[in-house]
Protein backbone atom coordinates (compact mmCIF):
# COMPACT_ATOMS: atom_id res chain seq x y z
CA UNK A 1 0.00 0.00 0.00
CA UNK A 2 2.58 2.09 0.33
CA UNK A 3 4.70 4.49 -2.61
CA UNK A 4 7.09 1.65 -4.40
CA UNK A 5 4.35 -0.72 -4.74
CA UNK A 6 1.24 1.28 -6.16
CA UNK A 7 4.32 2.53 -9.45
CA UNK A 8 3.55 -0.28 -11.23
CA UNK A 9 3.28 -0.25 -14.90
CA UNK A 10 -0.22 -2.14 -15.22
CA UNK A 11 -2.08 -2.11 -11.77
CA UNK A 12 -4.28 -4.66 -10.88
CA UNK A 13 -7.58 -2.86 -9.39
CA UNK A 14 -6.53 -3.53 -5.81
CA UNK A 15 -3.24 -1.61 -6.14
CA UNK A 16 -4.47 1.05 -8.45
CA UNK A 17 -3.10 4.34 -6.88
CA UNK A 18 -6.45 5.19 -6.37
CA UNK A 19 -6.66 3.71 -3.03
CA UNK A 20 -4.46 6.05 -1.40
CA UNK A 21 -6.07 9.49 -2.98
CA UNK A 22 -9.28 7.61 -1.32
CA UNK A 23 -7.26 7.58 1.78
CA UNK A 24 -6.38 10.94 1.76
CA UNK A 25 -9.85 11.98 0.59
CA UNK A 26 -11.97 10.77 3.69
CA UNK A 27 -9.44 11.98 5.87
CA UNK A 28 -9.97 15.44 4.47
CA UNK A 29 -13.50 14.94 4.37
CA UNK A 30 -13.80 14.44 8.34
CA UNK A 31 -11.54 16.89 8.86
CA UNK A 32 -13.56 19.47 7.51
CA UNK A 33 -16.45 18.11 9.07
CA UNK A 34 -14.76 18.96 12.17
CA UNK A 35 -13.15 22.15 11.30
CA UNK A 36 -15.93 23.88 8.93
CA UNK A 37 -18.27 24.14 11.69
CA UNK A 38 -14.98 25.54 14.26
CA UNK A 39 -14.19 28.61 11.47
CA UNK A 40 -17.76 28.88 10.70
CA UNK A 41 -18.24 30.05 13.75
CA UNK A 42 -15.12 32.65 14.25
CA UNK A 43 -16.15 33.91 11.02
CA UNK A 44 -20.01 34.50 12.06
CA UNK A 45 -18.36 35.96 15.53
CA UNK A 46 -17.45 38.79 13.42
CA UNK A 47 -20.65 39.34 11.38
CA UNK A 48 -23.12 42.01 11.61
CA UNK A 49 -26.09 39.56 12.24
CA UNK A 50 -24.23 36.04 13.65
CA UNK A 51 -27.85 34.41 13.89
CA UNK A 52 -28.42 35.07 9.95
CA UNK A 53 -27.11 32.36 7.28
CA UNK A 54 -24.58 34.87 6.16
CA UNK A 55 -21.39 36.22 6.95
CA UNK A 56 -21.00 40.05 6.35
CA UNK A 57 -21.28 43.53 7.50
CA UNK A 58 -18.08 42.75 9.69
CA UNK A 59 -17.75 44.24 13.10
CA UNK A 60 -16.22 43.62 16.50
CA UNK A 61 -19.45 44.74 18.20
CA UNK A 62 -20.51 41.44 19.61
CA UNK A 63 -16.82 41.85 21.64
CA UNK A 64 -17.32 44.61 22.63
CA UNK A 65 -21.15 43.60 24.26
CA UNK A 66 -19.37 40.59 25.69
CA UNK A 67 -18.17 43.56 28.17
CA UNK A 68 -21.45 45.07 28.82
CA UNK A 69 -23.31 41.93 29.38
CA UNK A 70 -21.71 40.89 32.42
CA UNK A 71 -23.97 37.75 32.73
CA UNK A 72 -21.70 35.28 31.57
CA UNK A 73 -18.64 36.14 34.74
CA UNK A 74 -20.15 33.91 36.96
CA UNK A 75 -20.02 30.89 35.44
CA UNK A 76 -16.80 31.45 34.23
CA UNK A 77 -15.32 32.12 37.50
CA UNK A 78 -17.13 29.27 38.91
CA UNK A 79 -15.55 26.38 36.02
CA UNK A 80 -11.99 28.16 36.40
CA UNK A 81 -11.85 27.46 40.12
CA UNK A 82 -13.47 24.63 39.46
CA UNK A 83 -11.29 23.43 36.90
CA UNK A 84 -8.04 24.80 38.92
CA UNK A 85 -9.26 22.23 41.92
CA UNK A 86 -9.61 19.28 39.57
CA UNK A 87 -6.43 19.62 37.88
CA UNK A 88 -4.53 19.73 41.12
CA UNK A 89 -6.32 16.75 42.57
CA UNK A 90 -6.08 15.10 39.29
CA UNK A 91 -2.47 15.61 39.43
CA UNK A 92 -1.50 14.84 43.08
CA UNK A 93 -3.41 11.78 42.46
CA UNK A 94 -2.10 10.65 39.14
CA UNK A 95 1.13 10.84 40.44
CA UNK A 96 0.69 9.00 43.40
CA UNK A 97 -0.88 5.91 41.66
CA UNK A 98 0.98 6.23 38.15
CA UNK A 99 4.58 6.16 39.76
CA UNK A 100 3.22 2.95 42.06
CA UNK A 101 1.71 1.27 39.09
CA UNK A 102 4.35 1.37 36.91
CA UNK A 103 6.97 -0.09 38.90
CA UNK A 104 4.54 -3.24 40.62
CA UNK A 105 6.18 -6.31 40.12
CA UNK A 106 3.18 -8.72 39.49
CA UNK A 107 1.50 -7.31 35.88
CA UNK A 108 -1.81 -8.45 36.96
CA UNK A 109 -1.60 -6.31 40.32
CA UNK A 110 -0.90 -3.88 37.94
CA UNK A 111 -3.60 -4.54 34.71
CA UNK A 112 -6.21 -5.09 37.64
CA UNK A 113 -5.92 -1.54 39.31
CA UNK A 114 -5.43 0.16 35.92
CA UNK A 115 -8.60 -1.63 34.70
CA UNK A 116 -10.59 0.06 38.15
CA UNK A 117 -9.60 3.37 38.03
CA UNK A 118 -9.62 3.60 33.58
CA UNK A 119 -13.24 1.89 34.30
CA UNK A 120 -14.96 5.50 33.72
CA UNK A 121 -13.67 5.49 30.34
CA UNK A 122 -15.87 2.77 29.46
CA UNK A 123 -18.64 3.79 30.41
CA UNK A 124 -20.76 7.26 28.83
CA UNK A 125 -21.34 10.32 30.74
CA UNK A 126 -25.07 10.43 31.25
CA UNK A 127 -24.93 6.77 33.15
CA UNK A 128 -22.02 7.87 35.23
CA UNK A 129 -24.04 11.31 36.29
CA UNK A 130 -26.90 8.70 37.08
CA UNK A 131 -24.97 6.67 39.01
CA UNK A 132 -23.41 9.52 40.99
CA UNK A 133 -26.59 11.52 41.32
CA UNK A 134 -28.56 8.61 42.77
CA UNK A 135 -26.03 7.89 45.33
CA UNK A 136 -25.48 11.35 46.67
CA UNK A 137 -28.69 12.59 46.32
CA UNK A 138 -31.26 10.41 46.74
CA UNK A 139 -29.03 7.40 49.10
CA UNK A 140 -27.21 9.55 51.32
CA UNK A 141 -29.04 12.86 51.24
CA UNK A 142 -26.13 15.27 50.25
CA UNK A 143 -27.07 18.35 48.67
CA UNK A 144 -25.92 18.91 44.93
CA UNK A 145 -23.39 21.68 44.81
CA UNK A 146 -19.77 22.67 43.79
CA UNK A 147 -18.39 19.73 46.07
CA UNK A 148 -20.48 16.89 43.71
CA UNK A 149 -19.18 19.15 40.35
CA UNK A 150 -16.20 18.61 41.45
CA UNK A 151 -16.16 14.46 42.11
CA UNK A 152 -18.02 14.18 38.77
CA UNK A 153 -15.55 15.87 37.11
CA UNK A 154 -12.55 14.16 38.60
CA UNK A 155 -14.03 11.02 37.85
CA UNK A 156 -13.81 11.92 34.34
CA UNK A 157 -10.17 13.83 34.23
CA UNK A 158 -8.66 11.27 36.20
CA UNK A 159 -8.15 8.69 33.83
CA UNK A 160 -6.73 10.89 31.28
CA UNK A 161 -4.17 12.36 33.75
CA UNK A 162 -3.32 8.79 34.72
CA UNK A 163 -2.82 7.64 31.09
CA UNK A 164 -0.49 11.16 30.68
CA UNK A 165 1.67 10.21 33.79
CA UNK A 166 2.06 6.40 32.94
CA UNK A 167 3.65 7.51 29.97
CA UNK A 168 6.33 8.89 31.26
CA UNK A 169 6.04 6.66 34.93
CA UNK A 170 6.78 3.68 32.30
CA UNK A 171 9.76 5.72 30.87
CA UNK A 172 11.54 6.26 34.57
CA UNK A 173 14.33 3.76 35.28
CA UNK A 174 14.15 2.93 38.93
CA UNK A 175 17.60 1.84 38.58
CA UNK A 176 18.12 6.06 39.19
CA UNK A 177 16.78 5.95 42.65
CA UNK A 178 18.86 3.14 44.05
CA UNK A 179 22.27 5.42 42.70
CA UNK A 180 20.80 8.35 44.90
CA UNK A 181 20.10 5.99 47.46
CA UNK A 182 23.72 4.82 47.44
CA UNK A 183 24.97 8.17 47.18
CA UNK A 184 23.39 9.04 51.02
CA UNK A 185 19.77 10.61 49.41
CA UNK A 186 17.16 10.32 52.08
CA UNK A 187 13.20 9.05 50.21
CA UNK A 188 11.95 12.39 50.27
CA UNK A 189 15.43 14.27 48.76
CA UNK A 190 15.38 11.12 46.36
CA UNK A 191 11.52 12.03 45.03
CA UNK A 192 12.37 15.37 44.70
CA UNK A 193 15.72 15.71 43.11
CA UNK A 194 15.70 12.36 40.80
CA UNK A 195 11.92 11.45 40.41
CA UNK A 196 9.99 14.25 39.99
CA UNK A 197 11.80 16.13 37.38
CA UNK A 198 11.88 13.06 35.04
CA UNK A 199 7.74 12.91 35.87
CA UNK A 200 7.36 16.73 35.69
CA UNK A 201 6.25 16.86 32.06
CA UNK A 202 3.82 14.07 32.33
CA UNK A 203 2.21 15.45 35.34
CA UNK A 204 1.95 18.99 34.13
CA UNK A 205 0.41 17.64 30.88
CA UNK A 206 -1.95 15.41 32.67
CA UNK A 207 -3.08 18.65 34.88
CA UNK A 208 -3.83 20.92 31.90
CA UNK A 209 -5.63 18.05 30.22
CA UNK A 210 -7.76 17.71 33.42
CA UNK A 211 -8.21 21.18 33.43
CA UNK A 212 -9.85 21.71 29.79
CA UNK A 213 -12.19 17.90 30.66
CA UNK A 214 -13.19 19.84 33.44
CA UNK A 215 -13.74 23.44 31.94
CA UNK A 216 -15.58 21.75 28.90
CA UNK A 217 -17.53 19.01 30.89
CA UNK A 218 -21.01 18.92 30.22
CA UNK A 219 -22.80 15.05 30.08
CA UNK A 220 -21.99 14.43 34.31
CA UNK A 221 -22.60 18.50 34.97
CA UNK A 222 -26.08 18.08 34.20
CA UNK A 223 -26.81 15.60 36.87
CA UNK A 224 -24.66 16.92 39.94
CA UNK A 225 -24.89 20.73 39.09
CA UNK A 226 -27.44 21.39 41.79
CA UNK A 227 -28.09 25.18 41.60
CA UNK A 228 -24.39 25.77 40.42
CA UNK A 229 -24.02 27.02 36.80
CA UNK A 230 -20.94 26.28 34.65
CA UNK A 231 -19.44 27.93 32.01
CA UNK A 232 -20.38 25.37 29.58
CA UNK A 233 -23.88 24.47 30.82
CA UNK A 234 -24.45 28.59 30.61
CA UNK A 235 -23.23 28.39 27.13
CA UNK A 236 -25.36 25.28 26.13
CA UNK A 237 -28.58 26.53 27.78
CA UNK A 238 -28.15 29.94 26.04
CA UNK A 239 -27.50 27.96 22.45
CA UNK A 240 -30.44 25.87 23.14
CA UNK A 241 -32.76 28.64 23.67
CA UNK A 242 -34.14 31.38 21.20
CA UNK A 243 -33.37 34.38 23.00
CA UNK A 244 -31.88 37.55 22.13
CA UNK A 245 -28.89 38.05 24.02
CA UNK A 246 -27.90 34.53 22.36
CA UNK A 247 -25.46 36.15 19.69
CA UNK A 248 -23.19 36.84 23.09
CA UNK A 249 -22.46 33.43 22.42
CA UNK A 250 -20.58 33.46 19.24
CA UNK A 251 -17.95 35.48 20.30
CA UNK A 252 -18.05 33.45 23.81
CA UNK A 253 -17.36 30.72 22.38
CA UNK A 254 -14.54 31.74 20.15
CA UNK A 255 -12.51 33.21 22.91
CA UNK A 256 -12.91 29.65 24.89
CA UNK A 257 -11.95 27.87 21.49
CA UNK A 258 -9.10 30.19 21.47
CA UNK A 259 -8.07 29.68 25.29
CA UNK A 260 -8.48 26.07 24.86
CA UNK A 261 -6.59 25.42 21.90
CA UNK A 262 -3.61 27.79 23.50
CA UNK A 263 -3.61 25.36 26.56
CA UNK A 264 -3.71 22.25 24.69
CA UNK A 265 -0.80 23.65 22.10
CA UNK A 266 1.22 24.51 25.89
CA UNK A 267 0.29 20.50 27.48
CA UNK A 268 1.40 18.51 24.43
CA UNK A 269 4.42 20.55 23.88
CA UNK A 270 5.01 19.56 27.33
CA UNK A 271 4.59 15.99 26.83
CA UNK A 272 6.03 15.39 23.84
CA UNK A 273 8.58 18.19 22.36
CA UNK A 274 11.47 16.83 23.99
CA UNK A 275 11.16 13.73 21.30
CA UNK A 276 8.90 15.06 18.53
CA UNK A 277 10.23 12.49 16.10
CA UNK A 278 8.48 9.62 18.00
CA UNK A 279 5.16 11.60 17.91
CA UNK B 1 17.43 -9.85 38.85
CA UNK B 2 20.17 -9.86 41.94
CA UNK B 3 19.85 -6.07 42.73
CA UNK B 4 16.31 -6.44 43.74
CA UNK B 5 17.02 -9.53 46.20
CA UNK B 6 19.52 -7.64 47.27
CA UNK B 7 17.46 -4.62 48.18
CA UNK B 8 13.90 -3.65 47.47
CA UNK B 9 13.56 -1.44 44.39
CA UNK B 10 13.75 2.21 46.58
CA UNK B 11 10.16 3.87 46.84
CA UNK B 12 8.00 1.09 46.42
CA UNK B 13 5.46 2.16 48.63
CA UNK B 14 1.40 0.86 48.30
CA UNK B 15 -0.03 3.19 51.29
CA UNK B 16 -1.01 6.06 49.02
CA UNK B 17 -2.01 3.65 46.69
CA UNK B 18 -4.11 1.95 49.28
CA UNK B 19 -5.63 5.08 50.04
CA UNK B 20 -6.30 6.08 46.48
CA UNK B 21 -8.04 3.37 45.80
CA UNK B 22 -10.32 3.43 48.65
CA UNK B 23 -11.71 6.49 47.75
CA UNK B 24 -12.47 5.80 44.60
CA UNK B 25 -14.16 2.56 45.62
CA UNK B 26 -16.44 5.09 47.90
CA UNK B 27 -16.74 7.75 45.07
CA UNK B 28 -16.99 5.79 41.99
CA UNK B 29 -17.33 2.46 42.27
CA UNK B 30 -19.66 1.95 44.65
CA UNK B 31 -22.43 4.71 43.09
CA UNK B 32 -21.41 2.12 39.69
CA UNK B 33 -22.56 -1.10 41.46
CA UNK B 34 -25.33 0.67 43.36
CA UNK B 35 -26.94 1.77 39.68
CA UNK B 36 -27.70 -1.91 39.53
CA UNK B 37 -29.24 -2.20 43.21
CA UNK B 38 -31.40 1.11 42.21
CA UNK B 39 -32.69 -0.76 39.43
CA UNK B 40 -34.57 -3.40 41.22
CA UNK B 41 -36.10 -1.11 43.57
CA UNK B 42 -40.02 0.19 43.09
CA UNK B 43 -41.00 3.32 43.78
CA UNK B 44 -43.93 5.03 46.23
CA UNK B 45 -44.98 8.06 46.42
CA UNK B 46 -41.59 9.50 44.67
CA UNK B 47 -39.36 7.71 46.91
CA UNK B 48 -37.71 4.40 46.70
CA UNK B 49 -38.65 1.33 48.68
CA UNK B 50 -36.34 -1.61 50.36
CA UNK B 51 -39.10 -4.11 47.76
CA UNK B 52 -36.68 -5.71 45.10
CA UNK B 53 -38.64 -6.27 41.61
CA UNK B 54 -38.44 -6.29 38.37
CA UNK B 55 -41.34 -3.46 38.26
CA UNK B 56 -38.72 -0.91 36.97
CA UNK B 57 -37.72 -2.82 33.69
CA UNK B 58 -41.56 -3.48 33.22
CA UNK B 59 -41.93 0.62 33.17
CA UNK B 60 -39.06 0.50 30.35
CA UNK B 61 -41.02 -1.82 28.21
CA UNK B 62 -44.26 -0.75 28.91
CA UNK B 63 -43.79 3.43 28.81
CA UNK B 64 -42.41 2.88 25.23
CA UNK B 65 -38.48 4.10 26.69
CA UNK B 66 -36.90 0.87 25.43
CA UNK B 67 -37.38 2.77 22.16
CA UNK B 68 -34.99 5.50 23.32
CA UNK B 69 -32.50 3.08 23.82
CA UNK B 70 -32.98 1.36 20.35
CA UNK B 71 -32.59 4.98 18.33
CA UNK B 72 -29.75 5.81 20.96
CA UNK B 73 -27.87 2.46 19.99
CA UNK B 74 -29.34 2.75 16.44
CA UNK B 75 -27.71 6.12 15.83
CA UNK B 76 -24.76 5.70 17.36
CA UNK B 77 -23.90 2.32 15.39
CA UNK B 78 -24.43 4.04 12.03
CA UNK B 79 -21.93 7.14 13.06
CA UNK B 80 -19.22 4.31 14.18
CA UNK B 81 -20.05 2.28 10.61
CA UNK B 82 -19.51 5.42 8.91
CA UNK B 83 -16.36 6.15 10.70
CA UNK B 84 -14.57 2.87 10.29
CA UNK B 85 -15.18 3.28 6.50
CA UNK B 86 -14.17 6.97 7.06
CA UNK B 87 -10.95 6.44 8.69
CA UNK B 88 -9.54 2.81 7.61
CA UNK B 89 -8.33 3.74 4.86
CA UNK B 90 -7.15 7.07 6.07
CA UNK B 91 -5.47 5.29 8.90
CA UNK B 92 -3.55 3.24 5.98
CA UNK B 93 -2.58 5.86 4.54
CA UNK B 94 -1.41 8.11 7.48
CA UNK B 95 0.74 4.73 9.05
CA UNK B 96 1.50 3.45 5.24
CA UNK B 97 0.70 5.74 2.54
CA UNK B 98 2.71 8.81 3.67
CA UNK B 99 6.46 8.94 4.38
CA UNK B 100 6.46 12.69 5.46
CA UNK B 101 6.46 13.41 9.64
CA UNK B 102 6.15 16.66 9.27
CA UNK B 103 2.37 15.59 7.82
CA UNK B 104 2.06 13.43 10.38
CA UNK B 105 2.42 15.54 13.09
CA UNK B 106 0.19 18.22 11.92
CA UNK B 107 -2.67 15.75 10.96
CA UNK B 108 -2.19 13.53 14.52
CA UNK B 109 -2.13 17.45 16.12
CA UNK B 110 -5.55 18.42 13.74
CA UNK B 111 -7.28 15.39 15.35
CA UNK B 112 -6.17 15.67 18.86
CA UNK B 113 -6.80 19.55 19.88
CA UNK B 114 -10.60 19.25 19.17
CA UNK B 115 -11.07 16.65 21.54
CA UNK B 116 -10.35 18.87 24.73
CA UNK B 117 -12.63 21.91 22.86
CA UNK B 118 -15.92 22.68 23.90
CA UNK B 119 -18.54 20.41 22.42
CA UNK B 120 -21.09 22.92 22.38
CA UNK B 121 -19.04 25.82 20.59
CA UNK B 122 -18.10 23.04 17.68
CA UNK B 123 -21.50 22.19 16.94
CA UNK B 124 -23.33 25.39 17.27
CA UNK B 125 -21.36 26.53 13.51
CA UNK B 126 -23.95 23.79 11.94
CA UNK B 127 -26.94 25.43 13.15
CA UNK B 128 -26.18 28.33 10.61
CA UNK B 129 -24.50 26.09 8.39
CA UNK B 130 -27.77 23.92 8.08
CA UNK B 131 -30.77 26.75 8.79
CA UNK B 132 -33.73 27.36 6.02
CA UNK B 133 -31.61 30.62 5.37
CA UNK B 134 -27.72 29.20 5.78
CA UNK B 135 -25.58 28.90 2.88
CA UNK B 136 -25.90 24.93 2.12
CA UNK B 137 -29.62 25.78 1.35
CA UNK B 138 -28.81 28.74 -0.38
CA UNK B 139 -26.22 26.99 -2.50
CA UNK B 140 -28.86 24.42 -3.29
CA UNK B 141 -31.47 26.87 -4.64
CA UNK B 142 -28.69 28.96 -6.49
CA UNK B 143 -27.64 26.02 -8.33
CA UNK B 144 -31.37 25.33 -8.97
CA UNK B 145 -31.14 20.89 -7.24
CA UNK B 146 -33.98 22.31 -5.04
CA UNK B 147 -36.89 25.14 -5.08
CA UNK B 148 -37.68 25.67 -1.74
CA UNK B 149 -34.85 25.18 1.53
CA UNK B 150 -34.51 21.76 2.40
CA UNK B 151 -36.20 21.80 6.09
CA UNK B 152 -34.72 18.72 7.30
CA UNK B 153 -31.40 19.60 6.93
CA UNK B 154 -31.18 20.63 10.75
CA UNK B 155 -33.24 20.08 13.27
CA UNK B 156 -33.18 16.15 12.69
CA UNK B 157 -31.68 13.00 12.86
CA UNK B 158 -29.91 13.77 9.68
CA UNK B 159 -28.64 16.65 11.37
CA UNK B 160 -27.36 14.73 14.43
CA UNK B 161 -26.04 12.05 12.00
CA UNK B 162 -23.79 14.82 10.80
CA UNK B 163 -22.94 16.34 13.67
CA UNK B 164 -21.83 13.48 15.63
CA UNK B 165 -18.84 12.49 12.43
CA UNK B 166 -16.70 15.18 13.00
CA UNK B 167 -16.24 15.03 17.07
CA UNK B 168 -16.14 11.20 17.19
CA UNK B 169 -13.58 10.75 14.14
CA UNK B 170 -10.30 10.79 16.16
CA UNK B 171 -11.29 8.53 18.58
CA UNK B 172 -11.45 5.46 15.66
CA UNK B 173 -8.69 7.05 13.62
CA UNK B 174 -5.72 6.86 16.66
CA UNK B 175 -6.20 3.11 17.38
CA UNK B 176 -6.58 2.36 14.06
CA UNK B 177 -3.20 4.37 13.01
CA UNK B 178 -1.54 2.75 16.24
CA UNK B 179 -2.15 -0.83 15.05
CA UNK B 180 -1.43 -0.12 11.31
CA UNK B 181 1.57 1.65 12.24
CA UNK B 182 2.89 -1.59 14.62
CA UNK B 183 2.99 -3.56 11.03
CA UNK B 184 6.43 -4.37 10.11
CA UNK B 185 7.12 -2.44 6.49
CA UNK B 186 9.43 -5.83 6.38
CA UNK B 187 6.16 -7.97 6.91
CA UNK B 188 4.17 -6.50 4.08
CA UNK B 189 7.53 -6.49 1.57
CA UNK B 190 7.08 -10.62 2.45
CA UNK B 191 3.82 -11.00 2.10
CA UNK B 192 4.59 -9.60 -1.64
CA UNK B 193 7.53 -11.66 -2.14
CA UNK B 194 5.31 -14.25 -1.42
CA UNK B 195 3.19 -13.60 -4.70
CA UNK B 196 0.26 -11.93 -2.14
CA UNK B 197 -1.21 -9.46 -4.47
CA UNK B 198 -2.32 -6.36 -2.62
CA UNK B 199 -5.85 -7.44 -2.02
CA UNK B 200 -4.60 -10.21 -0.72
CA UNK B 201 -2.24 -8.22 1.88
CA UNK B 202 -4.83 -6.14 2.92
CA UNK B 203 -6.97 -8.98 3.55
CA UNK B 204 -4.52 -11.65 5.03
CA UNK B 205 -2.08 -9.25 6.84
CA UNK B 206 -2.89 -5.80 7.44
CA UNK B 207 -6.83 -6.13 8.47
CA UNK B 208 -6.28 -9.46 10.89
CA UNK B 209 -3.51 -7.20 12.83
CA UNK B 210 -5.36 -4.24 12.43
CA UNK B 211 -7.98 -5.59 14.35
CA UNK B 212 -7.24 -5.13 17.95
CA UNK B 213 -7.07 -1.25 16.94
CA UNK B 214 -10.10 -1.36 15.19
CA UNK B 215 -12.14 -3.02 18.11
CA UNK B 216 -10.63 -0.51 20.23
CA UNK B 217 -11.83 1.92 17.90
CA UNK B 218 -14.93 1.15 17.81
CA UNK B 219 -14.73 0.75 22.04
CA UNK B 220 -14.06 4.52 22.24
CA UNK B 221 -16.26 6.05 19.16
CA UNK B 222 -19.03 4.32 20.44
CA UNK B 223 -19.64 4.11 24.36
CA UNK B 224 -18.96 8.19 24.36
CA UNK B 225 -21.48 8.64 21.36
CA UNK B 226 -24.11 6.82 23.77
CA UNK B 227 -23.81 9.37 26.76
CA UNK B 228 -23.02 12.55 24.34
CA UNK B 229 -26.11 15.04 25.09
CA UNK B 230 -24.81 18.08 23.08
CA UNK B 231 -24.96 17.27 19.87
CA UNK B 232 -28.57 15.88 19.69
CA UNK B 233 -30.12 18.85 21.77
CA UNK B 234 -28.57 21.48 19.29
CA UNK B 235 -28.94 19.60 15.96
CA UNK B 236 -32.18 17.58 17.14
CA UNK B 237 -33.81 20.52 18.33
CA UNK B 238 -36.39 18.18 20.75
CA UNK B 239 -37.12 16.12 17.59
CA UNK B 240 -34.47 13.45 18.33
CA UNK B 241 -34.59 12.59 22.02
CA UNK B 242 -31.32 10.18 22.74
CA UNK B 243 -30.34 8.27 25.95
CA UNK B 244 -29.63 12.00 27.81
CA UNK B 245 -32.88 14.12 27.80
CA UNK B 246 -34.64 10.96 28.66
CA UNK B 247 -32.60 9.75 31.49
CA UNK B 248 -32.67 13.72 32.68
CA UNK B 249 -36.24 13.90 32.18
CA UNK B 250 -36.79 10.77 34.10
CA UNK B 251 -34.76 12.14 37.17
CA UNK B 252 -36.76 15.46 37.08
CA UNK B 253 -39.83 13.99 37.72
CA UNK B 254 -38.23 11.62 40.63
CA UNK B 255 -38.56 7.93 38.92
CA UNK B 256 -34.93 6.73 39.99
CA UNK B 257 -35.28 3.29 39.83
CA UNK B 258 -36.70 3.28 36.15
CA UNK B 259 -33.83 5.97 35.31
CA UNK B 260 -31.29 3.26 36.39
CA UNK B 261 -32.71 0.67 34.93
CA UNK B 262 -32.57 2.61 31.73
CA UNK B 263 -29.01 3.03 32.34
CA UNK B 264 -28.55 -1.02 33.24
CA UNK B 265 -30.45 -1.96 30.07
CA UNK B 266 -27.94 0.70 28.00
CA UNK B 267 -24.97 -0.75 29.73
CA UNK B 268 -26.14 -4.17 28.73
CA UNK B 269 -26.81 -3.75 25.63
CA UNK B 270 -23.63 -1.83 24.95
CA UNK B 271 -21.78 -5.02 26.86
CA UNK B 272 -23.46 -7.42 24.33
CA UNK B 273 -23.11 -5.31 21.17
CA UNK B 274 -19.32 -5.16 21.86
CA UNK B 275 -19.28 -9.00 23.54
CA UNK B 276 -20.63 -9.88 19.67
CA UNK B 277 -18.15 -7.48 17.97
CA UNK B 278 -15.05 -8.86 19.53
CA UNK B 279 -16.56 -12.93 18.79
CA UNK B 280 -17.04 -11.68 15.44
CA UNK B 281 -14.08 -10.79 14.66
CA UNK B 282 -12.35 -13.09 16.75
CA UNK B 283 -13.93 -15.88 14.09
CA UNK B 284 -12.85 -13.55 11.27
CA UNK B 285 -9.73 -13.86 12.33
CA UNK B 286 -9.87 -17.53 12.72
CA UNK B 287 -11.44 -18.81 9.42
CA UNK B 288 -8.98 -16.28 7.21
CA UNK B 289 -6.05 -17.81 8.97
CA UNK B 290 -3.95 -15.29 10.48
CA UNK B 291 -0.66 -16.41 8.11
CA UNK B 292 1.59 -14.90 10.75
CA UNK B 293 0.00 -17.52 13.56
CA UNK B 294 1.87 -20.43 11.96
CA UNK B 295 5.33 -18.38 11.94
CA UNK B 296 4.98 -17.30 15.70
Amino acid sequence: MNGRECAKSTPAWSEHPIWRKIGLAFGLAALLLIYVPILWLILMSFSGDPLSGFPGDFTVRWYANLGESRNWLQPLVVSLALATGVSIVSMLCSTIVGRTVARMRRKGMAAAVLAVTLLPLAIPGVIIGTALFLYFRVLLGFKMGIWSLCIGHFVWAFPFALLAVLVVALRFDIRLLDAAADLGADPLERFRSVEFPLLKDGIIAGGLFSFLLSFNEIARSIYLRGRIETLPLYVWQQASSHRSNVVLIYPLNVLILLGSTLVVVFAFRRLFGKNTAVK
Amino acid sequence: MVRDILHPPAGTNYKGLTIFLSAWSFFVLIPIAGLFLWSFLTMENFRPVWNLSLQAYREVLSSGRWQVAYRTLGTASLVTLVEVVLAFPFALWLAKGTRKTGVKITVLALLTIPFFLSLSARTIGWRSLLGLHGPINYSLMASGITDSPLDWLLFSQFAVVLGLLGPYFPTMVFPLYLSIGLIDDEILAASKDLGATPKDTLLYVILPLAFPGLGAGIIFTFIPMIGDSVIPTLLGGGHVILLSSSVESLLRILNYSVAASLSVVMLMLMTLMIMAVSYVSVIVIRRKGNPLGEIR
